[in-house]
């Protein structure tokens, strides 16, 4: 289908679509964060209701089945983790209390550390400047952002509750919906058409599912090596920076800076834990770069490296952080598209087949007029 | 491969009906899904595209890529081959044929043109949806490729002393 390399008229709309949707997506917030964990969970789930169906059931048997059975082991997880790793006596707002202290403390520490090696930071009252400015961040937010933010955060609730219900429909209607999409194409078109919505599933589910793949490697890494260093519940924290890895650079800094938080707290008199922490964090990120990234998503979605890293930051800028999530799969699915548009509008003859097609249906229609 | 005793399970109406739908039957009637059970048909059933095209109407070029084969429900399909003075028909389709099947193995151009002689009703089987099946339900990839790599064979054969064949290909 590549017979035609995409000019730059192409890719300049490209790139402009891109940032359209994400600056709709950005207001949209609500509907887009929910329908991309609905595409999510529908590639996690269409392999074992694509069995069942196979295995000749119906379709509005098989989506409840494996639905009741992902239920049960996510309730099974959640029972296990909950069992497992937190200690009964301390509520949550105790837990990340003790955490940003200790997080605090340990920053606090460090920048003492370093004015007793360098004179000009001395100078300067970089620990006492730092502090201040934290402290001045923590009375603000407190008094005047917290609750906002947890009234933000409560109205998420019925939107992310909509990400089940939008999986259920893509499972059992998603191929119904395919084929009425694809009964409005025109015969002309027909076949590119069946060739683009086939790319843009297979743009998304290698980008998806190649994220999932990396989040279990990452997972995996990242809880060999905080074991390594003596952590506790080195699987948890591994998961959460992974899951955080999700959005680029900054979600990586955010999971480094949560488990340096943790480990400081835990071993406040041993500051060898937390930098040997942020030690982990630097070498899962280079073999995420080097090694587990190319062998999940590789170059699942074609994009140059210098545009991906451009877009990158046009999505934060455009977006902020749903933005930088988002932008590369948006990316990657508006190239498909964009190209495949850009060869149906410039192929000459597929659009005469469509005007001969109008015209005797328009002979036929007022044949006997 | 039961889940649950087949009575209860069509009691419930969790199993699906091995009565086969028109166009069912019409599928099952062509060589190339003939060998499928009822409930191996029904599967494919859920990938074919059904397009309905006028007389005269062009169903593909010759040197287009090809994504799809074509099996003919309704109408006749004629088979064209561009010459030096215009084109010179090599073959007519009746209901039950099927053409274009090179591009559910691979993507070359199309061997010739396609053209709807009256009115017609066509099945469409895309080549991703096949080559998925072939990896997610070999059984029915294999018997589809095996009644395809038949038809082939056949092909070829009269090619070796009929020659105007290879432009169905």
């Amino acid at each position: 289908m590549d017979e035609h390399r995409s000019g730059p008229v192409v890719w300049c709309a490209i790139i402009g679509a891109t940032c359209l949707l994400l600056v709709l997506m950005e207001r949209m917030l609500w509907l887009a964060i929910p329908f991309v964990e609905g595409i999510v969970l529908y590639y996690v789930l269409l392999p074992p209701t694509q069995r069942l169906l196979r295995m000749g059931l119906r379709k509005n048997a098989a989506v409840p089945i494996v639905y009741a059975g992902a239920t049960l082991i996510l309730l099974l997880v959640v029972l296990a983790t909950a069992s497992w790793a937190s200690a009964p006596s301390a509520n949550g707002q105790e837990v990340v209390a003790r955490y940003v202290t200790g997080g605090l403390s340990f920053l606090s520490r460090s920048l003492q550390a370093l004015e007793r090696e360098f004179r000009l930071l001395r100078q300067i009252h970089l620990s006492e400047t730092v502090n201040s400015g934290f402290a001045a961040w923590t009375d603000d937010f407190l008094k005047h952002r917290l609750a906002g933010v947890l009234v933000a955060a409560a109205g998420w609730i019925p939107s992310l509750l909509l990400a089940p219900f939008l999986t259920f429909f893509f499972l059992r209607d998603g191929r119904r919906f395919k084929r009425f999409l694809v009964r409005a194409v025109p015969n002309a078109f027909f076949e590119r058409t069946l060739f683009l919505l086939h790319e843009v599933d297979q743009t998304a589910r290698r980008y998806f599912v190649g994220m999932m793949k990396l989040t279990v490697i990452d997972t995996a890494a990242l809880a060999l090596g905080l074991w390594a260093i003596g952590l506790h519940s080195p699987l948890v924290l591994g998961f959460i920076a992974a899951l955080l890895a999700w959005v680029p650079y900054v979600g990586s800094i955010a999971g480094c800076v949560m488990v340096v938080m943790v480990a400081s707290t835990d071993a406040p008199d041993n500051a060898l834990i937390a930098y040997s922490a942020i030690g982990v964090f630097i070498a899962v990120r280079l073999l995420d770069d080097f090694v587990f990234m190319p062998m999940t998503i590789g170059r699942s979605l074609h994009i140059h490296p210098l545009i991906a890293v451009l877009m990158i930051f046009i999505g934060g800028s455009v977006a902020g952080v749903a933005g930088l999530a988002m932008v590369l799969p948006l990316l990657g699915i508006v190239t498909v598209v964009g190209q495949t548009l850009g060869q149906l509008v410039t192929n000459s003859r597929l659009r005469a087949r469509h005007r001969y097609t109008r015209a005797l249906r328009m002979k036929q229609a007022s044949a006997d007029l | 491969m039961e889940l649950l005793p087949k009575g209860v399970a069509v009691i419930f109406g969790f199993l699906k009906s091995n009565d086969l739908s028109p166009l069912e039957k019409q599928l099952h009637r062509s060589p190339l899904f003939a060998s499928l059970t009822p409930r191996e048909l029904k599967t494919v059933y859920g990938l074919v595209h059904e397009r309905r095209y006028l007389a005269d109407e062009i169903v593909f070029d010759e040197g287009e890529e090809g994504q799809a084969l074509y099996l003919v429900l309704a109408g006749r399909v004629r088979i064209n081959k561009a010459r030096e003075n215009g084109y010179e028909p090599v073959a007519e389709l009746e209901p039950g044929a099927y053409f274009g099947d090179m591009a559910l193995l691979d993507n070359t151009p199309r061997s010739a043109q396609a053209r709807a002689i009256g009115d017609c009703e066509l099945a469409v089987f895309f080549r991703a949806d096949f080559i998925a099946l072939m990896e997610t339900d070999a059984v029915v990839g294999y018997k589809i490729a095996l009644a395809l790599a038949r038809h082939l064979g056949r092909r070829l054969r009269n090619f070796m002393g009929d020659r105007p064949q290879i432009e169905l290909m």
